[in-house]
């Protein structure tokens, strides 16, 4: 009877922890897989959902089933009728989106709520609101979130002019001059001094008439060379809401993330905590469930300001994984079909360092110009202590034109930063891709520059670091010579010998 | 008496030679290269030998200089500084030493003095032993070699050539020892470099003598070669009158142009108790066994014809050349024609041009005009531009006496005497601007070079750079064995082949399929260290620096050349196009000059003509079959 108890416990927690549900993976790529992965850990039967261009996909191949969608590209991603018809027909449960496509689209959350098919992420609602600027800065206003500061909209004439000068003296320059009914980086303009100012409020102010049929502008600080660091979050449907730490995804080009780490480098352990509350407190207020993540701006003077909410997994959520040990996507569908949270605050421990380099397949040389359409001629990959792989290529792929880049996610965990980053280095020199141009050689020069190690970088990392460009792509000293054996052979002769 | 190891100062080790009682041995391990494996012994091959050789305690180990420094970029596709630096590495105690040109350097003209003064100084810091030589034996053509290598400390071994014939007596020779001691002090080696093998055993031991008797003090050094079977013969005699240094190489690879087998020397000597110093004998056989079973790879470099050349004493080719005429020969198509070109012409023209001595650049002079004057019909009808320099005096002053008038007037033209007039005498070469061929040399590599790669660069600027591109796209490639950089038509598939690399690890390569895609590419697999890779090349006849490359053989250029149209018969580069579009030519004219290795071979043409179009430029590298220029009849 005494061996038995245990056992007993087992089946209990095995049985309350068993979703036994089919879900559908909206999505591609690596996410799919990692998708994938959670869905059959949880032993339920993940459906995979293709296009056309990607027949050849992994993803499909891991899947236990999978619907073909139509010849897209991308749109066929994006039809949420044809999405939800795919869960009917195959009778999933619950849709995941995963991130990009339809993830932080309210009218398909809306959509699968309509057709009782769960959505694991927040509520339709709560997407809308936060995917709505305007709504989301009244929110974190109201709830008393640090925001970049700002004026309300100018009054005309004289008063107006005066409160922007005295706002452009108590913030200092550049401040940005938008136009309340601008968007999408129209109706934008940056001021440097004063005079500017003045000059400059009239003629936005046409232009805003002119362009949005609306006049009023306001001033925004111009928050420069910020360190983007986010916080996870993640609440179930009783409000309970933890933070799993924080992350820096300062690396960037062009505003896309290349190089995220867990936990934040940034030497104050008392400020990142506030900014864990922060994010909580910022999650709360917008009733939010699920998982997700809550951005902010760090400045110089280590002021930090909300930037916005993303109300999906995230492509850097691995890093947040490797320090917690928190298998975010399991808890993602675990909460979605109303399971509660089953661990607190307190249980949430960051152990170590964790670094992800997204390899994608692209010039970095050639302002990160795409390599798709060719052919991955070779693939090795890596491994070891600490060393996680999300990638869905394989060697022979051939890589779509019309789907983005990314190749595999490089996550790597160590007990200390240097660990860590000496890790990351022996991981990047031991693969070998070679067909499409990687940003793996480019990396291999981040790693070893002296800002990176320190962990001194912010937004304009690769602007302020142009030497890190001028890398040498390599096959290999053996596969130089693997090259140059390959000549003999196929000459029948060394023909630089004769 | 002990061994004589590297690091010792330069002052030291002569004075150590000078109380020697025996003899000391140089491994001539390059001149074994280049007399009979046309220098293509590969460095892969020579560190498999390195820690016997070093063991065995030679004087010094002769492993480069010569046309080896050329060879080494350009079919061995070795950097000849890292061969210095790897070898030095595995061989410690043994002292390294070069064969110099004098003012030619490791090539075939001379270059400025700033760039002889550089090159000397980059090579010296491997270099302990300078062999300098100067083919007139004009002292002053040697002269800042000389000065450099005092400057850094390494011995200076300045040689006499040596050669047979009236003119060459001992009086002649005591005359040039003094000349070379009047700039060098004695506190040298003094080589008799005996490059063709020439002269009897007792002829050499004349000489030896005659030199001892005037300079007692001068250690001397014998070098020679056993192109007519009979070096060993010329060593002992060397030795018994007073040479306290000779030449040998390993017997495994000694062939039929290079210098006599070490073990055979060691053997010979001990009969008149004369002790090799610092000799190991089991490390001399050691060496010998594991190179043995090397040289198998190396077959196809060896003499098309076997055998000892005992008329070497009538054509005095210098050991280092044979393997490389018998080869033009053999790719002339001229191979018939040798006896006549070896046994009646050349003698005649080495005795017109003066009696100097035949070795570089100079043998290179007597041999091209002795095959011109045979296969071009009328003598002295297609002059090289070396001829003509030689005989404007560019390389230095005959040494006995000059040719007839009638030769210089074939040569320079009917008014010759104006032209030697204004023309003639040594060159002087103005120094280079260094900085702006380093700024060249960056320019084209896309990078800032090293002193090393700029000294290689002032030496052949064209293969220099194709080296370095070469090493940038395939690594070092002096890893591999011979039985990989020499293979010929390509392994098995699933063959296994193994190298080591620079850091002592090994690498697999397993040999896949080689299909042709829809493209008309080569898609060749490898598995490299267990993982796959593939590599995939251009169809053949489109690759090639040319555009469209078309093999053709030698009777299809001949045919072409009946047609007016000229082109390459060999591989090599163009030196000069001698005609001008217009121009008219006659059956036999000389219209272009290659040069292959460091022969330069006239192009005349097959017909009368008319030149319309030239296709090519001089100094351009030339594949076989590559179109010169066309010639039309009946314009």
């Amino acid at each position: 009877m005494e061996i038995c108890q245990p056992f007993l416990v087992f089946l209990q927690q095995h049985l309350r922890e068993a979703v036994k549900k089919k879900i559908l993976v909206a999505n591609r790529g690596e996410i799919a897989i990692r998708l994938i992965r959670a869905i059959q850990e949880l032993d339920c039967t993940a459906v995979a959902v293709y296009e056309k261009p990607d027949e050849r996909s992994r993803h499909i191949r891991l899947a236990d089933e999978a619907v073909l969608l139509g010849n897209g590209p991308r749109c066929d991603y994006l039809n949420i009728r044809k999405i939800i018809a795919a869960a009917k027909h195959t009778g999933a449960d619950a849709i995941h989106p995963g991130y990009g496509f339809l993830a932080e689209n309210p009218g398909f959350a809306k959509a699968c709520e309509e057709e009782g098919i769960i959505f694991i992420g927040p509520s339709s609602k709560v997407i809308a609101d936060l995917g709505n600027k305007v709504v989301a800065r009244q929110i974190m206003a109201d709830a008393g979130i640090p925001m970049v500061p700002g004026t309300k909209n100018l009054p005309h004439g004289e008063e107006g002019l005066q409160n922007a000068i005295e706002f452009g003296r108590k913030y200092g320059y550049p401040v940005m001059l938008k136009a309340t009914s601008g968007g999408g980086g129209r109706g934008i303009r940056r001021i440097d001094t004063e005079d500017q100012l003045v000059n400059e409020i009239p003629v936005a102010r046409a232009e805003a008439k002119a362009a949005f049929n609306d006049d009023s502008v306001y001033l925004e600080k111009v928050v420069l060379e910020p360190k983007h660091v986010e916080v996870q979050i993640i609440a179930d449907k009783t409000g309970k809401t933890l933070h799993l730490g924080t992350r820096d995804c300062s690396i960037q080009r062009r505003n896309q993330k290349l190089i995220e780490l867990a936990p934040s480098r940034v030497a104050n352990p008392e400020l990142l905590e506030e900014i864990c509350q922060t994010a909580v407190k910022a999650a709360k207020a917008a009733n939010y469930f699920n998982a997700g993540t809550v951005e902010f701006l760090i400045d110089k003077d280590l002021n930090y300001y909300f930037m916005e909410i993303n109300t999906r997994i995230q492509v850097e959520h691995t890093v947040t994984e490797m320090v917690t040990g928190i298998d975010i996507v399991r808890n993602q569908i675990k909460l979605a079909f109303g399971y509660e949270l089953s661990f607190g605050q307190e249980d949430v421990q960051i152990r170590g360092h964790a670094i992800e380099m997204r390899i994608n397949a692209e010039d970095p040389k050639n302002n990160f110009m795409p390599e798709g359409g060719k052919k991955v001629s070779v693939y090795r990959s890596t491994g070891g202590f600490g060393v996680r792989l999300d990638g869905f290529v394989y060697q022979g792929y051939e890589i779509p034109e019309v789907y983005d880049s990314l190749l595999v996610k490089l996550t790597v965990h160590g007990f200390t930063w240097d660990e860590t980053v000496g890790r990351v280095k022996r991981c990047l020199k031991n693969f070998a891709i070679v067909g499409p141009k990687t940003t793996i050689p480019f990396y291999l020069r981040i790693v070893d520059d002296p800002d990176f190690i320190k962990g001194d970088f912010n937004t304009s990392y690769l602007d302020t670091h142009p030497h890190l460009f001028h890398y040498e792509e390599s096959i290999g000293e053996a596969g130089k010579l693997a090259k140059f054996i390959a000549e003999i052979h196929h000459r029948g002769e060394n023909p630089f010998a004769s | 008496m002990e061994r004589i190891y590297q690091g010792t100062s330069a002052a030291r080790a002569i004075q150590q030679l000078r109380q020697a009682k025996g003899y000391y041995i140089t491994n001539t391990a390059r001149d074994l290269s280049q007399s009979d494996f046309k220098n293509r012994i590969l460095l892969h091959t020579d560190l498999l030998a390195a820690e016997a050789r070093d063991r065995a305690g030679y004087y010094s180990l002769e492993i480069t200089g010569g046309a080896s420094v050329h060879v080494d970029m350009m079919r061995k596709q070795v950097n000849p500084f890292k061969k210095l630096k790897l070898l030095r590495e595995r061989m410690p105690n043994t002292m390294f030493q070069t064969l110099c040109r004098g003012v030619n350097l490791f090539g075939y003209r001379p270059y400025p003095q700033n760039v002889i003064r550089f090159t000397v100084q980059e090579f010296a810091k491997y270099v302990d032993v300078w062999r300098t030589f100067d083919f007139l034996n004009h002292v002053p053509n040697m002269q800042a070699v000389l000065e450099e290598v005092a400057l850094a400390g390494k011995i200076n071994e300045p040689c006499i050539c040596f050669s047979t014939g009236p003119e060459h007596t001992n009086e002649f020779y005591l005359k040039k020892v003094q000349e070379i001691i009047d700039v060098t002090g004695t506190d040298i080696v003094l080589c008799i470099k005996n490059h063709g093998g020439l002269g009897s055993p007792r002829r050499i031991g004349e000489l030896v003598d005659a030199i001892k008797q005037r300079f007692a003090d001068l250690v001397i050094h014998y070098h020679g070669h056993n192109t007519d079977g009979n070096d060993v013969g010329r060593i002992v005699e060397a030795v018994i009158n007073g040479a306290t240094i000779v030449d040998a190489a390993d017997s495994a690879f000694t062939g039929f142009y290079g210098p006599p087998p070490i073990l055979t020397v060691i053997h010979a000597l001990k009969e008149y108790d004369k002790v090799a110093i610092g000799i190991d004998e089991e490390a001399v056989i050691e060496t010998s066994n594991i190179l043995g079973d090397q040289r198998k790879y190396y077959d196809q470099f060896e003499s098309q014809i076997k055998g000892f050349q005992p008329t070497v004493q009538i054509h005095k080719l210098p050991g280092g050349a044979m393997g490389s005429s018998l080869e033009q020969a053999s790719k002339g198509g001229f191979l018939a024609k040798m006896p006549e070109i070896l046994h009646k012409e050349l003698p005649r023209v080495q005795k017109e041009l003066g009696n100097f001595w035949s070795v570089t650049p100079g043998s290179q002079i007597l041999w091209t005009t002795a095959v011109a004057n045979v296969q071009g019909g009328e003598r002295y009808g297609n002059p090289s531009g070396d001829l003509k320099n030689l005989l404007l005096g560019k390389y230095g002053p005959f040494p006995f006496y000059q040719p007839e008038e009638w030769i210089y007037e074939k040569v320079l033209g009917e008014n010759w005497r104006q032209v030697l007039e204004e023309e003639g005498g040594l060159e002087d070469i103005p120094d280079m601007d260094l900085a702006e061929e380093r700024a060249n040399l960056h320019e084209k590599l896309g990078r800032e070079p090293n002193r090393e790669e700029l000294v290689l660069y002032l030496q052949h600027p064209k293969d220099a750079i194709d080296f370095i591109k070469f090493s940038e796209e395939y690594g070092m490639t002096h890893v591999l064995p011979p039985s990989i950089f020499f293979k010929q038509g390509g392994f098995e598939i699933g063959e296994t082949l193994y190298f080591t690399d620079t850091a002592g690890k090994e690498h697999i390569v397993e040999i896949g399929p080689s299909p042709t895609v829809d493209t008309g590419e080569t898609a060749v697999y490898l598995t490299v260290d267990h993982y796959p890779r593939v590599y995939n090349f251009a169809p053949l006849e489109t690759a090639g620096t040319n555009g469209k490359k078309v093999v053709l053989t030698k009777e299809e250029i001949m045919d072409l050349a009946m047609a007016g149209d000229v082109r390459a018969g060999f591989a090599g580069n163009l030196v000069e196009i001698s005609v001008k579009e217009g121009q008219e030519v006659k059956k036999g004219d000389r219209v272009a000059v290659m040069e292959a290795m460091k022969m330069q071979t006239p192009v005349t043409c097959e017909i009368d003509g008319i030149v319309t179009a030239i296709s090519a430029k001089s100094g351009q590298a030339m594949q076989t079959g590559d179109k010169i220029l066309k010639i039309d009849q009946d314009i």
